[in-house]
């Protein structure tokens, strides 16, 4: 069979499996076995285990858990409220001080526990009301939290940007700070849209509010300081070269296990037990799956499909930019229905060859792939932030909370294009801070 | 949707067999969080003696890296008990009650099919190593069957607990996906 029209198949076999409810990571080790008992004969079977332990024999995927106990440790404590009202409390004086802390919180909350819905829990549950109360429109106090909640996989630590850099062996330190300006850009453009339609919609006067005397906002910064110490020693470490990022995130996952059991007061051991077990969970599902693309991956290329796809798109002879705009639109359209570490595990392999040999940057890529998957965050079917929201806020409308979210959706899609007309966005930082190379 | 949720675990009905398999598949799930947690002790310890007594490690590196591969598949049972290994049940939620019974037991056998591949072949590649008397190519030089060992004993849990999962569909203790009737 010719190795394309089997790719085709194999596409076609995949999302079948895929949609029909069996999980990603064994979906995906039932397909690798299908096909490699069909095409290579069941001898091939013999590897599976062997290819399949061997991804995992890899260091930088300690990463993996570590930055997930470190999010865990965090996201069971109080650590998003007061983040919060730290925020709140020192940003009053600014128009829209409100809407504008919510996202930095959002922001900060995010890429700190690494989880887009706990920080749409954690901020939301204190910030939606609030909003609300102040008068700012329910689309903008709903939307401004699915979006800001989808942050986290772009700010460093971002367990999806290790994913990608496993996949493709791309450093990961370079992947983290090629999120920063995006991140902030991203930041950036949420809270001019959520000013301007909250501006727009004539209640312009909520801009203005509250104030807060100096002791009351210096009284809340010894509760927010440790974690943010953590992360930013965290990233200090990994740049300045003391430690690679998994031993780094060991370090970082005990500090927070230490603080949330110091600071937070989470001694009993049946709380401890629940953020070892969540991470555990969380953990163990991604590992697996990269697992298992490794053995998919190990499909495909035994069968030849990636090396006839990357030599088919090379006589194809269409404008990169075209090919680009194709591969964004395919990324989109996987990220409505599966998981970013899925898409990314899946799709990277067969698209990294596509996009050196168009000349395109891989960590400039990794940036516009991880907006691609926080817009699946946020859009349905799958979108988990819209029902996280709707969860906390029942009384708003999911209609209301999708179409409140959906100039986000814009917002993302405009930091595509600029990061298309201004690659440097992406790969300055990483650039300066670690010089140019690759 | 994609369906992560924190509060879902497989029910047991009360059923002897049930339960056995759940409380076989929790155990393997302490292990796996206790194996993450010496993970994480074990690399600051490296980081400590490299750093801070600047000393060599000779072992760390490598056994952290066997504990996270023995902590991922001695999990998958309990992960799998948690409904923790996400999927996406879009077929599903659009086929009629008695449909979508038959596409839970289609796709249980089936993982139970792969499963049970695995763990022959896993079986097989780790007696080999132990045969053999296989050895890292480190300056450790660890006898590999026993990290490998965590393949035909990861495999063969999450054999059992998909076992479980299907009786319990079929006996209709459980409902097909986990999904509530439409």
């Amino acid at each position: 069979m010719d190795p394309l029209l089997l790719g085709a198949l194999v596409a076609a076999v995949t999302i079948m499996v895929l949609f029909s409810g069996v999980s990603v990571a064994l979906g995906l080790l039932i397909v690798s076995g299908g096909f490699l008992i069909a095409f290579d004969g069941m001898r091939s079977l013999e590897l599976m285990p062997e290819i399949l332990f061997g991804k995992l024999d890899n260091f930088a995927l300690l990463s993996i858990p570590m930055f997930i106990i470190m999010g865990a440790a965090i996201a069971s404590t109080r650590a998003g409220a007061d983040l919060y009202e730290a925020l709140e409390r020192w940003l009053t004086r600014v128009p829209g001080g409100l809407v504008v802390s919510n996202l930095g919180a959002c922001a900060l909350f995010s890429a700190m526990s690494g989880s887009s819905p706990a920080t749409c829990a954690a901020i939301g549950k204190m910030g939606i009301p609030e909003m609300r109360k102040r008068g700012y429109p329910d689309a903008v106090a709903a939307g401004s939290i699915a979006a800001g909640g989808t942050l986290g996989i772009l700010i460093p630590p971002s367990v999806t940007m290790i994913v990608y850099g496993i996949a493709t062996e791309t450093s990961i330190g370079r992947l983290f700070l090629a999120g920063v300006i995006p991140g902030m850009m991203l930041v950036g453009l949420f809270m001019a849209w959520s000013l301007y339609s909250t501006w727009r919609s004539g209640n312009a006067s909520v801009l203005s509010a509250g104030s807060y005397t100096w002791r009351e906002r210096f009284e809340i910064l010894p509760r927010v300081l440790p974690f943010l110490l953590i992360i930013l020693g965290v990233l200090y470490a990994m740049y300045g070269g003391i430690a690679t990022p998994s031993e780094t995130a060991a370090v970082g996952a005990l500090l927070c296990l230490v603080i949330a059991v110091v600071i937070y007061k989470l001694w009993n051991p049946a709380d401890l037990w629940v953020v070892l077990r969540d991470s555990t969970k969380e953990s163990v599902m991604i590992l697996f799956i990269i697992a298992a693309a490794g053995v998919f991956s190990y499909m495909l290329s035994s069968l030849f499909i990636t090396q006839s796809i990357a030599e088919w798109i090379g006589t194809l002879d269409v404008n990169r930019w075209v090919l680009m705009g194709a591969i964004n639109l395919f990324l989109l359209v996987a990220g409505f229905f599966l998981p970013p570490v899925a898409v990314i595990l899946m799709a990277a392999p067969i698209l990294l060859p596509i996009i050196t040999t168009a000349g395109f940057d891989p960590i400039w890529f990794a940036v516009v792939l991880t907006i691609n998957m926080e817009i699946g965050l946020i859009s349905p079917p799958v979108g988990l932030n819209l029902y996280v929201i709707n969860g906390i806020a029942p009384d708003i409308s999911l209609r209301t909370i999708l179409v409140g979210s959906l100039p986000y959706v814009a917002c993302m899609v405009l930091a595509i294009v600029l990061l298309c007309l201004f690659p440097g966005l992406a790969t300055w930082l990483p650039d300066a801070v670690m010089g140019p190379g690759r | 949707m994609a369906v992560q949720s924190s509060a879902a675990v497989a029910p047991t009905g009360n059923n002897p067999f049930l339960r056995l398999v759940a409380a076989i598949s929790t155990v393997a799930g302490w292990c796996s969080a206790g194996m993450i947690v010496a993970a994480v002790v074990i690399t600051c310890q490296m980081i400590f003696i490299r750093f801070v007594l600047n000393g060599s490690t000779v072992w760390q590196t490598e056994a952290v890296v066997y504990l996270v591969i023995a902590a991922t598949l001695i999990g998958l049972p309990y992960v799998q008990r948690l409904r923790g290994h996400v999927n996406v049940d879009l077929i599903p939620l659009a086929l009629p009650k008695r449909a979508r019974f038959a596409l839970c037991v289609l796709t249980l056998s089936v993982s139970i099919l792969i499963v049970g591949v695995m763990l022959y072949y896993g079986y097989d590649y780790w007696h080999f190593a132990w045969e053999r008397g296989w050895r890292s190519d480190t300056v450790w030089g660890v006898r590999l069957w026993i990290p490998y060992l965590s393949i035909p004993v990861g495999f063969g849990l999450l054999l059992l607990q998909l076992v479980a999962d299907l009786f319990a569909v079929l006996k209709g203790i459980d409902t097909p996906f986990g999904l509530e009737d439409a």
